[in-house]
């Protein structure tokens, strides 16, 4: 469960997030519309503590884990140490336990081939992949993607749909912040429009007979 | 003396000026580290500027003298010159090694400390093992240039009696009354040095690269 409290954040004149007040269900999938500079990653870096809010409270039952939108790989480490390196200088879990556990993780997003690369020979949507491994070793509760699908092309997009989909599945919540309205229509339960740093709508796509349609009329 | 043996005489400085190189090279780029983090993330960033400005600010012949003269003094202790030399060296290429450092952890993308911070790695691990060496490989090029400037500047020490290649030359023309060829015989290995340390670091550098591709 997240709990967000009349939650402000500025960056001089600039207001990002006007008193936004939110619950989250553990297990749901949500998603942040809205156009560019509505707030929507700076929720999200508020909710893993990237950034601290001028005022309000932020309360997560659960470990977060966060991907960037750049990925954010460590480039002078191959996909394996990238997945490794953080668990093991925090002796997450035994090392041997680890390294099975990366194991499985690079063959169930289908990256195993790949363990030895370094992030520059991989295309984007490998780099995700490792990216979502990297994150995924901790088996974070809350799982928060800031633009996932961001420069990746639509065979990519549905596989990275797919992906998020098997990690609903074991009851993680997942927040994601995403221009793309189809891609956030496909996999999330709930999706909240933010505008001008404040929520303008919060549906439930499925209940919609036009989900797009309606969020398309908000946007403008 | 002949020419070669004027050549060997003179070349054989090329010890002391690598002892020199290599513990001005040592104090300077770990002095240098500490700094250049103590200013992105430190408090009292105040004193790293400060200290930047003023070695910057003044010449290394001077920072010698006062390492060589004065320390010994103040601390009651003997200095050799070399010791002196190399303090001196560290502690004036800490200061641009400072700044060649801060501007490589500038260049770097804040989602790499972010990425760190998200993923629960402490600010020693991530500072050694995701930003520095990112920060050394931009900053390679640099760097070099900071190496070679700091061999040349051994060259410093002949005045206060350190028999490294410059002060063997001078030795050569105050008895052989002729400046010319010891001078240029001493420019020549200083080249020498120069060239190594210029094709050493390219092949670091190719190997660095192909290291992450």
């Amino acid at each position: 469960m997240i709990v967000i409290k009349k939650v402000s954040k500025s960056f001089g004149n600039y207001m990002a997030l006007n008193e936004i007040d939110l619950e989250i269900a553990t297990g749901d999938t949500v998603g942040l519309a809205g156009p560019s500079g509505s707030g929507k990653s700076t929720l999200l870096r508020c909710i893993q503590g990237l950034e601290v809010p001028d005022s309000g409270v932020i309360s997560c039952s659960g470990r977060p884990g966060f991907m960037f939108q750049d990925f954010q790989l460590f480039p002078h480490m191959t996909v394996w140490e990238n997945i490794l390196y953080a668990p093991t200088t925090r002796k997450f879990l035994p090392q041997s336990l680890l390294e099975i556990k990366a194991s499985e993780l690079l063959l169930h997003l289908g990256v195993e081939q790949f363990k030895d690369r370094y992030p520059a020979g991989l295309s984007g949507g490998q780099k995700q992949r490792v990216a979502l491994a990297r994150t995924l070793i901790f088996n974070p509760d809350i799982l928060l993607c800031d633009e996932p699908t961001s420069g990746l092309d639509v065979a990519t997009t549905r596989d990275v749909a797919v992906l998020l989909k098997s990690i609903q599945r074991q009851k993680t919540t997942v927040i994601i912040a995403s221009h793309d309205l189809d891609f956030l229509m496909q996999i999330s339960h709930r999706i909240i429009l933010l505008k001008n740093g404040g929520i303008a709508s919060d549906i439930e796509p499925q209940k919609l007979a036009n989900p797009i349609e309606y969020l398309k009329k908000l946007y403008e | 003396m002949s020419p070669v043996e004027m050549f060997s005489f003179i070349g054989r400085g090329a010890g002391i000026t690598l002892q020199l190189l290599a513990g001005g090279l040592f104090i300077g780029f770990s002095l240098g580290t500490v700094l250049a983090v103590w200013r992105y993330r430190g408090s009292g960033r105040w004193f790293v500027v400060a200290y930047v400005s003023i070695i910057r600010g003044t010449p290394l012949l001077l920072q010698l003298s006062l390492i060589y003269f004065t320390l010994p003094i103040v601390l009651k202790i003997r200095l050799s010159t070399i010791a002196a030399g190399a303090i001196a060296l560290g502690i004036n290429s800490a200061a641009y090694m400072a700044e060649i450092l801060r501007s490589g952890i500038e260049s770097l993308s804040r989602g790499q400390f972010e990425a760190a911070k998200t993923l629960g790695i402490s600010p020693f691990y991530a500072w050694k093992d995701i930003i520095l060496p990112q920060v050394l490989r931009n900053i390679f090029p640099a760097l070099t240039g900071e190496v070679i400037a700091l061999l040349k500047e051994t060259a410093l020490i002949s005045v206060i009696g350190g028999a490294d290649i410059m002060r063997r030359a001078q030795m050569v023309t105050a008895e052989s009354f002729t400046y010319f060829t010891p001078l240029c015989m001493a420019g020549a290995c200083y080249y020498i040095l120069v060239l190594s340390i210029e094709i050493s670091a390219k092949r670091l550098g190719k190997k660095m690269r192909h290291d992450c591709y």
